[in-house]
């Protein structure tokens, strides 16, 4: 009976599982057609940045290696689209695989300083990585324009230009120039998940996962701890780097600035709230991030006029939501989907015979169980 | 499981590789936004014909850390300006209203905040910041969006919607640089700069070196400092030890303080020209006035500091709109303490009357009608508050002139009058 | 000659300000394995308290600081019990993401209450110096030094020889055995919290002391003594403030002889050049031990 009703039960969780997968799929190809230029263009953001945090999730959520400086690689991968794209007018389609592949070796470079640091170390470190970076993008006005910034090339395949102003128009629906680049990024957001959906069910995935529950033991059980870290940090940067380009690109002009600390802690925040070592979780978790602020802004009136100053409010509530909801749900939002879901399940179980008495343990989203 | 995942995903990548692949004619630009008539007058986005509205949007940080020191107050300078202009029927009868969102300095925000309101007005009244505007800069010159940019890099005043007022910074530096030289004669007296590691400081640099060039005097020593410094030892040593008696300080009100602070502390008193945005009334006392508490700095301050600015004297009766100026400001912002940012945006909406009212005369309320009067201005007279504005199809910054004052305890907003408005050689070399 | 000795005593009294606030970094993170981002958070909440009991009331100087150490210690010990306490057991990285959120709130309460220009402090010692051999010795800078003095003795003092400085090295060694042998492992945690406070609120007296003053982004420069942390070694509390003073050091001298060609300002990253060399052949910092697992 066991074996029967628990695959079945597994045949039921599929079903739901695939029906709500292309419900989303299905919601996220029509949601610019729900929104307006201020909403899409905070889609833009989100999803371009969900490339990054997803990223960020297989070197921190899934190899546990610390790193703050997802900032600095956001910013190589922008500099590899601007010197390409920008100043030498070559098509996206060689400067957004480029400002990959630059960023990802830069991983590779930084990636080694992992064998020898761990925890706060590491961490603190790669906060240095972030400024001195900025550092050097202050100091060479050729590839990054200097402190006062520089403009970055809108997306163009051959003929297809993705800047202000261009439109597409596919059988008569139009598609604005934020609807280009929302699709862009969501296509290449829908690639990255898929790599890191495959990544965790394979040796390379599981050598990480390893590797983030106890270095010692995986290493003596043979996992190549260089290999894998290292494999980590170029996974990562690479998202990053595209995720950096992207960005720059959208928004079409960018100070050395920008690429700062509190740019990392937001991708880290980011993959925290969403639910570390998951496949969704940066991406849920980029939505809180980085629309949540446009969201609570929306939601007061604008005034500047003395008095009560309601636009720090939307800053301290943002700050606030960020506490209130870690108290509450510490498994980040695919911990509190589980905890939905698992309610689900008690109330369509009332239904069912009772449980056989085979301890059925809740499989981490993304893996089945063992 | 794994499979239906990747069929969906799959089928989303094909989908994906279908809606570029299948593009009908490729990509093309929209086209402008209808424009309507109504009453033979061409009305575009955020002109109400009915209740004869114009809306101007205005993109500034309205909390965070520049809010307070000139976000708020640049914007309560144009609400003042406006209130007064509907009080008294508005111009040829249309009104003016004012759509605020705050940026928080951040330029993902403007973009977003461009976004929400941009179909909601006409042109942009305000937009504050350099890497924000600069954000936005495409989005304007594809909608042909007058923007009153709040921002004096130099990379605006080519911009045809660009309507900056004003003095770029370059220019003030070298009509300083001017004052020095060619009006005082002191062709050798040693002079250094300080300027922030940012496009501001970059400006005043540029400046610098132009005013190097045009008069060749003794420079002898340059250096940076980043806005999270706290410590200015190493900066004013550099300058100290090579003796400058006059330094250019391209900064912001709390590193030029501290710079001046550190510098008296030791000894170093030389004559600090201080950049517009370097400074501010509460560098001086804590409430922004001269009965307030001085601060620790002010002493070192008072007498050795010279402001470069466009913008006349608050309260000196002898421009000619400084009246109605203090008597708005007295109806309107009654709690309104002496602010020079104040004082731009109240000049900044006075260009920008003059520009929707040119636009009324030529019965063309679109956007592209707000940028042809813009582009056919000419000079607006600022009654003397700021130096005469001039707008024309022509790219080039609104003025050239640079007044300067000295800080001086006892003067309400601190600041007193030695130079008024002039052109100096190098600043009319400058090209933009 | 007196320029060199100029920027080193700049240099060492920025340094004191970094060593508190690696001091109150490490109080913290060797108790609970939290970073606390909210550290420069709670320097400009001390700096801009004693501004305001300072310049608020008639207390004296000395009054208004010790109620704005008395306030922050104890705001910092409420937030660890009413909000962190609800959260132990889970992954530190919560712990750490509550005090980022934390940290965005101060940033945007402060300029909200108090406005975004400067205030006065309203300390005593003013632009007031001491000026021996062509060097000059602000008063605020010297009380620096001589006030982490006191605070690092003190807190010395109480680490090798009270029960509660025994029972803090006991939880940083073992929590669950700690607990086990009956420390008082939650008022440890609290305690920890009170003095980051209480020396936060020290360190951001001093740094918003002349010629610089209360505003709102003194908060930035606790990043600034990351470094402090990792150069002197994690677990170790003199090591965090041997670390701040070179930190302070390396930072002013760099900003007055630093090359040209190392770009502009590199004095601000000089320190975590610094780090990252010493980290190359020390991974656990100057004075930090290497940490032993049990399989």
């Amino acid at each position: 009976m066991s074996a029967v009703a628990v695959s079945r039960r597994r045949g039921h969780r599929v079903k739901g599982r695939t029906v709500l997968l292309a419900l989303i799929v299905i919601g996220a190809v029509l949601l610019p057609f729900a929104l307006n230029a201020y909403w899409l263009s905070t889609a833009v953001f989100v999803v371009i940045a969900a490339i990054g945090a997803v990223g960020l999730g297989v070197l921190t959520g899934y190899a546990g290696q610390i790193s703050l400086g997802h900032a600095f690689f956001l910013a190589v991968g922008a500099y590899t689209a601007a010197v390409l794209g920008g100043n030498d007018h070559l098509t996206a389609a060689i400067w957004l695989p480029a400002a990959g592949i630059v960023a990802g070796l830069c991983g590779a470079i930084v990636g080694p300083t992992a064998l020898r640091l761990r925890g706060l170390y590491l961490a603190i470190v790669t906060i240095g990585l972030v400024f001195i970076g900025q550092h050097v993008w202050f100091n060479v006005p050729a590839i990054s324009g200097g402190p006062g910034g520089r403009a970055f090339p809108p997306v163009q395949f051959g003929s297809f230009n993705f800047g202000v102003g261009q439109q597409m128009t596919l059988g008569g629906v139009v598609i604005d120039h934020n609807g280009l680049y929302y699709y862009l990024s969501l296509l290449l957001l829908a690639l990255a998940m898929l790599y890191v959906f495959n990544l965790q069910r394979t040796r390379v995935g599981r050598a990480m996962q390893a590797v983030r529950e106890r270095e010692l033991p995986a290493a003596v059980l043979g996992v190549n701890l260089a290999r894998t870290k290292v494999s980590a940090f170029v996974i990562s940067s690479f998202m990053a780097g595209v995720s950096g380009a992207l960005y720059a690109s959208f928004l079409s002009f960018v100070i050395p600035d920008q690429w700062s600390l509190l740019l990392s802690i937001q991708y880290v925040a980011a993959i925290i709230v969403g639910g570390i070592g998951t496949v969704w979780g940066p991406v849920l978790g980029s939505l809180v991030i980085f629309a949540l602020p446009s969201i609570l802004t929306s939601l007061f009136p604008q005034t500047s006029a003395g008095g009560v100053p309601i636009d720090d409010i939307t800053s301290i509530a943002y700050g606030v939501l960020i506490i209130v909801f870690f108290v509450a749900e510490p498994r980040g939002l695919v911990g509190l989907g589980s905890r939905l879901a698992g309610l689900a399940r008690l109330i369509g179980a009332r239904r069912r015979p009772p449980r056989s008495r085979i301890q059925e343990t809740q499989p981490i989203e993304g893996e089945e169980a063992t | 499981m794994s499979k239906a995942k990747l069929r969906s995903l799959g089928a989303l990548c094909a989908a994906g590789a279908v809606v570029f692949g299948l593009a009908a004619c490729g990509t093309g630009s929209s086209s402008g936004g209808s424009s309507k008539t109504s009453g033979g007058i061409k009305i575009g986005p955020g002109v109400n014909a009915s209740t004869k509205t114009i809306s101007l949007g205005v993109l500034t940080p309205l909390s965070g850390p520049v809010a307070g020191p000139i976000g708020i107050p640049l914007t309560a300078g144009q609400q003042t300006y406006w209130k007064a202009v509907n009080a008294s029927g508005g111009i040829d009868g249309w009104k003016v209203q004012l759509v605020e969102r705050d940026t928080k300095y951040d330029p993902q925000t403007q973009v977003t905040q461009f976004n929400q309101i941009s179909n909601q007005v006409a042109f942009i009244g305000e937009s504050l910041g350099s890497p924000t505007t600069a954000a936005i800069q495409p989005m304007l010159d594809q909608l042909k969006m007058v923007t009153g940019a709040a921002a004096q890099d130099s990379k605006f005043v080519t911009d045809p919607v660009m309507a900056v007022i004003g003095t770029p910074y370059a220019v003030d530096v070298a009509n300083a640089l001017d004052y020095l030289v060619a009006q005082k004669g002191l062709k050798s007296a040693k002079i250094g700069i300080i300027y922030q590691d940012d496009a501001y400081g970059q400006d005043g640099l540029r400046g610098y070196n132009a005013g190097l060039s045009t008069y060749h005097f003794n420079n002898v020593a340059e250096a940076t400092y980043k806005v999270t410094d706290t410590d200015f030892t190493g900066q004013v040593q550099k300058m100290k030890s090579a003796g400058a008696q006059y330094v250019v300080l391209t900064a912001i009100p709390s590193a030029a303080a501290a710079i001046v602070g550190t510098a008296a502390s030791e000894g170093y008193t030389p004559t600090w020209i201080f950049q517009g945005p370097a400074w501010s009334e509460f560098l001086m006392s804590a409430n922004g006035l001269p009965s307030g508490k001085p601060t620790p700095v002010a002493k070192a301050l008072a007498g050795h500091v010279w402001v470069l600015g466009y913008q006349a004297q608050w309260g000196d009766m002898s421009a000619p709109g400084m009246a109605k100026f203090l008597a708005d400001t007295k109806t309107y912002a009654p709690t309104q303490i002496p602010d020079y940012y104040y004082m731009y945006g109240y000049a900044e909406a006075k260009v920008e009357a003059a520009i929707i009212s040119k636009a009324i005369a030529n019965k063309d309320l679109t956007r592209q009608g707000f940028l042809n009067a813009k582009l056919n201005l000419g000079t607006v007279d600022e009654g003397g508050l700021i130096p005469p504005v001039t707008y024309t199809s022509t790219p080039g910054p609104a003025a050239r002139e640079t007044a300067i004052s000295v800080v001086d305890p006892a003067t309400p907003g601190f600041l007193k009058l030695i130079r008024p408005y002039f052109e100096g050689a190098a600043a009319k070399s400058l090209t933009f | 000659m007196t320029q060199f000795l100029q920027l080193f005593f700049q240099g060492f009294a920025l340094g004191c300000i970094y060593a508190l606030v690696a001091l109150g970094f490490t109080v913290i993170y060797r108790a609970s394995q939290v970073i606390n981002f909210a550290q420069g958070g709670m320097l400009l909440i001390g700096a801009y308290l004693v501004s305001v009991f300072a310049t608020g009331t008639r207390l004296p100087f000395g009054v208004a600081v010790a109620l704005a150490v008395l306030l922050l210690a104890a705001g910092a010990v409420s937030f660890q019990m009413i909000v962190l306490r609800r959260v132990i057991g889970q992954p530190v990285f919560v712990l750490v993401m509550i005090t980022i959120g934390a940290s965005i709130v101060i940033d945007a309460a402060i300029p909200a209450i108090f406005g975004g220009n400067p205030r006065l402090l309203g300390d005593p010692w003013g632009s007031s110096a001491l000026h021996v051999g062509g060097v000059t010795l602000n008063w605020v800078r010297i009380w620096a030094v001589i006030v982490t003095a006191l605070i690092l003795a003190g807190f010395f003092v109480f680490d090798r020889f009270s029960r509660y400085g025994l029972a803090m090295r006991a939880t940083a060694a073992d929590e669950e055995a700690a607990a086990a042998v009956g420390v008082p492992v939650r008022r440890v945690y609290a305690l920890s919290w009170a003095i980051a406070g209480a020396v936060a609120a020290a360190g951001g007296l001093f740094l918003a002391g002349f010629p610089n003053s209360p505003n709102p982004s003194l908060g930035d420069v606790a990043l600034r003594a990351f470094p402090a942390i990792i150069l002197g070694g994690l677990d170790s509390p003199l090591g965090a403030v041997v670390g701040g003073i070179v930190i302070g050091v390396v930072e002013v001298l760099t900003s007055g002889y630093a090359p040209s060609w190392l770009g502009a300002n590199f004095s601000d990253i000089a320190p975590y050049v610094l780090m990252i060399l010493v980290l190359f052949v020390r991974p656990y910092g100057l004075f930090g031990t290497r940490p032993v697992e049990r399989l």
